[in-house]
């Protein structure tokens, strides 16, 4: 069964009400105990990077999350600030991130932007994959998905990027390695391609 | 009482469920029967039935000269209110097109309404039924326990129409009903005279808790009577007098201006979806497919081998049948709980409460006896 | 590319919706959850729903109302009214909603925007700005209540307030176009544009798909929301909800 990790951030109404329409079957997990049965990991997210991986410390999910991610490969989705966490650090905050995935977040650069807005990146934008990937499939890659985030993912290897998008510059939008995978969009409001990339999170 | 033995139709799908239906000594029932002899001899959509439709429409234009509109058309975005919308333009008439929003609209049915009245360039005036009303009468029907709970949405549709062609002074309203799609009706067991307004006044004294002073109200004197024949306003069905294959006319529609397809007659509403779906066949036994199914086997538009096999499965999605379950009490503002305790709940029927039906029964006969009606619930 | 963002705005008046002419005069629209449902069907980009009474009766937000119309959402919703403390902000969130507007709580206590901030993210709070022109040189001011309560603040400076305080978002409602059909104030949108560098949306005056595709050409990346425009259909304001297809979007934006 997918857990969807309860840390006190991100819309997890909107990822559950999404699961129970697909019929996929999912609980949602707050103390580190009941991650035992989890097949697979959401790590929803919404606000910074400090407070998030606080959350995570302080309620002893790290350790568990650790534990089920890196040595028993416990396929894992993290979502917006969920997804940023996986990087080493943030320029955002002091805190160090899980570490899971090779990379820095970074603050959107504006300084050579020659329009408005500048930050946050609001609204539906495109995504491009750089290889075929099943996450990927049945999704309308022009309609994208809605991002809503102020910092980026920048990955330090290449093949760590699943698709990227264009905002002032080309970032990761979608960030894999082995079991371990990061969208900066939000999926759970993103319609028919956010529904699609669940479902198919779900199939891996 | 003496349980009856089950027995369906040789000819169509209608069985016992229907309590009061008659085989005959080859097993074919009295809905197919009454068809045969009096709906079929005098249903004309051939080169008779259009020379009779344009002589109408000649008059309907003629009174209608000089005022901003000549008819009346109530809209649902359904394939009947569908087609007919495409057909009075057709016939070159100028309808006020007139939509009621009860709260339950799905999707495709505001689409329909939408490309249909934007690509025929007709006006669209919409009555917006008080919700707060609504809700709770469709709560009280729902706590008295009745097969017909989707009474306020239908007589709400009929008073507003009435109401509306009496304010403009439009003495033709044209309505999508058609001997195609329903030449046999569901039964009054199942679904009770909607125009009813002692059946409606009674249930609601009894379970409602909001006074009505918003929600429009008809009865079965006042429209079949009063307005019909002192106001002098007509009824027209022009789907009776043009072919109508139900699968064309929704190909045709999809084609020409995007019209969106719905899974099964009646879905525009999802409160109807979920009534004709769920609550009337799994509560009740009623199962509505059999009516329509059984209108199609008539008219040829579906074999009887067809319909048999698609009544072995459930007219709902069993998939998404506890979402619906959910949506319906989220928006009547019950939990589910609730709401599984009225389909718990011991069955009553219209009898249990106030009727007119007495005038139902003599205005049929006077009706039929005139030869101004054929067929009809019964 | 980020594309610019298209937004039907609903407004609440005594549980049902209402839309109305220079804030006055609400006109039954029918029940919340069903149009939001409609809309989420229709794959709008997002949502804005605004309780009109919640100040002026001095009560809270509708937390039930705001969970099952959340509930009904497959893409962001923004709730505002009667929104006053940082736990209204987080409750609201927590039931669904990815975005909390304020307004008269932002002029009587601005330093609110930034706890909001801090506790839910700034992307998530979002300033509604109701403007109104005023006197005879028709100078723009910030209107409160309903646009009842002058404030006496510049909505130029105000925005620029906002903005240093951590806002995500500011939505400029124009009362003199709202519920007009005439098009959109482009004079007050310019004016907000150019103070402030974070997303803005324009809202007031929409009458057709024609005015939503001027404000996109000039303006650029930049929502643009509209009440009537998305509820009427035709020259009788018939209760009809619409949005454009994704095709005619699409021919929008090009």
């Amino acid at each position: 069964m997918i857990a969807i990790v309860n840390y006190g951030s991100g819309n997890i109404q909107a990822i559950g009400n999404i699961f129970k329409r697909s019929n996929i079957d999912f609980f949602v997990a707050e103390a580190p105990e009941q991650l035992e049965q989890a097949t697979k990991l959401i790590l929803p997210g919404v606000g910074a990077f400090d407070k998030t991986m606080q959350q995570l410390i302080d309620s002893g999910l790290k350790e568990k999350l650790d534990d089920l991610v890196l040595h028993r490969k416990v396929p894992v989705l993290g979502i917006c600030v969920g997804m940023q966490i996986l990087g080493k650090d943030s320029e955002e905050g002091q805190l160090n991130g899980l570490g899971w995935i090779d990379g820095h977040v970074k603050k959107i650069d504006v300084s050579k932007f020659t329009h408005k807005p500048h930050v946050p990146h609001m609204g539906w934008n495109s995504v491009k994959p750089l290889h075929q990937h099943p996450l990927m499939e049945g999704i309308d890659l022009n309609q994208g998905f809605y991002f809503l985030h102020t910092y980026f993912f920048s990955c330090n290897k290449k093949e760590n990027i699943l698709c990227t998008t264009e905002y002032g510059n080309e970032f990761a939008s979608g960030v894999y390695s082995n079991n371990v995978y990061g969208m900066q969009f939000h999926p759970e409001k993103s319609h028919s391609n956010g529904i699609q990339l669940l479902e198919n999170f779900a199939k891996l | 009482m003496k349980e009856r033995a089950y027995q369906v139709c040789t000819n169509c799908v209608m069985d016992t469920t229907d309590s009061k239906i008659i085989f005959d000594e080859k097993g074919v029932c009295d809905h197919c029967n009454d068809y045969y002899k009096n709906i079929l001899p005098n249903w004309h959509s051939d080169q008779r039935g259009r020379d009779e439709l344009e002589k109408i429409v000649k008059k309907i234009k003629k009174e209608g000269q000089g005022k901003d509109f000549d008819c009346i058309m109530g809209m649902s975005g359904g394939i009947d209110s569908s087609y007919l919308t495409y057909w009075a333009k057709e016939l070159g008439l100028r309808p006020l097109v007139f939509h009621v929003d009860a709260g339950w609209n799905s999707q495709q049915a505001v689409n329909n309404i939408e490309v249909l009245v934007d690509k025929l360039g007709l006006d669209l005036y919409t009555e917006v039924i008080d919700w707060e009303e609504m809700k709770d009468l469709q709560l009280a029907f729902f706590k008295a326990g009745v097969p017909h709970i989707d009474t306020p949405q239908d007589h709400a549709f009929f008073a507003t129409m009435y109401k509306f062609a009496h304010k403009h002074n439009i003495k033709y309203i044209l309505t999508g009903a058609n001997y195609s799609t329903e030449c046999i009706r569901n039964p009054i067991e199942w679904m009770y005279y909607q125009s009813d307004l002692t059946q409606l006044k009674d249930i609601h004294r009894k379970f409602g808790k909001k006074p009505l002073k918003n929600f429009p109200m008809t009865s079965i004197l006042k429209h079949k009577v009063y307005l019909r024949y002192i106001k002098g306003i007509r009824v027209v069905t022009p789907l009776n007098y043009v072919p109508y294959n139900k699968e064309e006319a929704m190909q045709l529609l999809v084609d020409k201006f995007g019209w969106q397809r719905y899974p099964q007659k009646h879905f525009e509403s999802r409160f109807t979806k979920f009534y004709e779906g769920y609550w009337l066949p799994k509560k009740f036994g009623y199962d509505t497919r059999k009516v329509q199914y059984s209108s199609l086997i008539l008219t040829n538009q579906m074999t009887r081998e067809n319909a048999v096999k698609n009544l072995a499965s459930p007219a709902y999605n069993e998939e998404t049948i506890a979402q619906d379950f959910e949506y319906i009490s989220t928006k009547l503002g019950i939990s589910t709980k609730e709401l599984q305790s009225y389909f718990d709940a011991p069955n009553k029927s219209y009898r249990d409460y106030k009727t007119q039906e007495s005038v139902y029964k003599v205005g049929a006969r006077i009706m039929r006896a005139l030869g101004l009606v054929r067929g009809g619930k019964r | 590319m980020l594309r610019p963002r298209i937004i039907p705005c609903l407004l609440v008046h005594k549980k049902g919706l209402v839309k109305t002419i220079n804030f006055k005069n609400p006109k039954y629209v029918g029940d919340p959850i069903n149009a939001v449902k409609i809309f989420n069907e229709k794959e709008v980009d997002e949502l804005i729903v605004l309780d009109m009474d919640a100040t002026v009766d001095g009560r809270e937000p509708d937390f039930t109302m705001i969970k099952n119309l959340a509930a009904e959402c497959r893409m962001p919703l923004c709730y505002g009214g009667g929104v006053k403390s940082v736990d209204h902000a987080k409750k609201i969130i927590n039931l669904g909603a990815e975005k909390v507007a304020i307004s008269s709580a932002a002029i009587e206590n601005p330093s609110l925007v930034a706890a909001i901030a801090e506790a839910v993210g700034k992307q998530s709070v979002i300033a509604v700005l109701d403007v109104k022109k005023k006197g005879l040189f028709g100078k723009y001011e910030v209107f409160i209540h309903n646009g009842t309560k002058a404030t006496g603040k510049d909505p130029r400076e105000f925005a620029i307030e906002l903005e240093r305080q951590g806002v995500g978002e500011i939505v400029i409602n124009s009362i003199d176009q709202d519920g007009v059909m005439k098009g959109f104030d482009l004079k007050l949108t310019e004016l907000i544009r150019e103070a402030v560098n974070v997303p803005i949306t324009t809202l007031g005056g929409a009458g057709s798909l024609a005015d939503l595709k001027h404000i996109i050409d000039k303006f650029g990346i930049i929502g643009v929301a509209a009440g009537s425009l998305f509820v009427f259909k035709g020259i009788y304001k018939a209760v009809l909800i619409n949005y454009p297809k994704r095709e005619e979007i699409n021919t929008m934006l090009k």
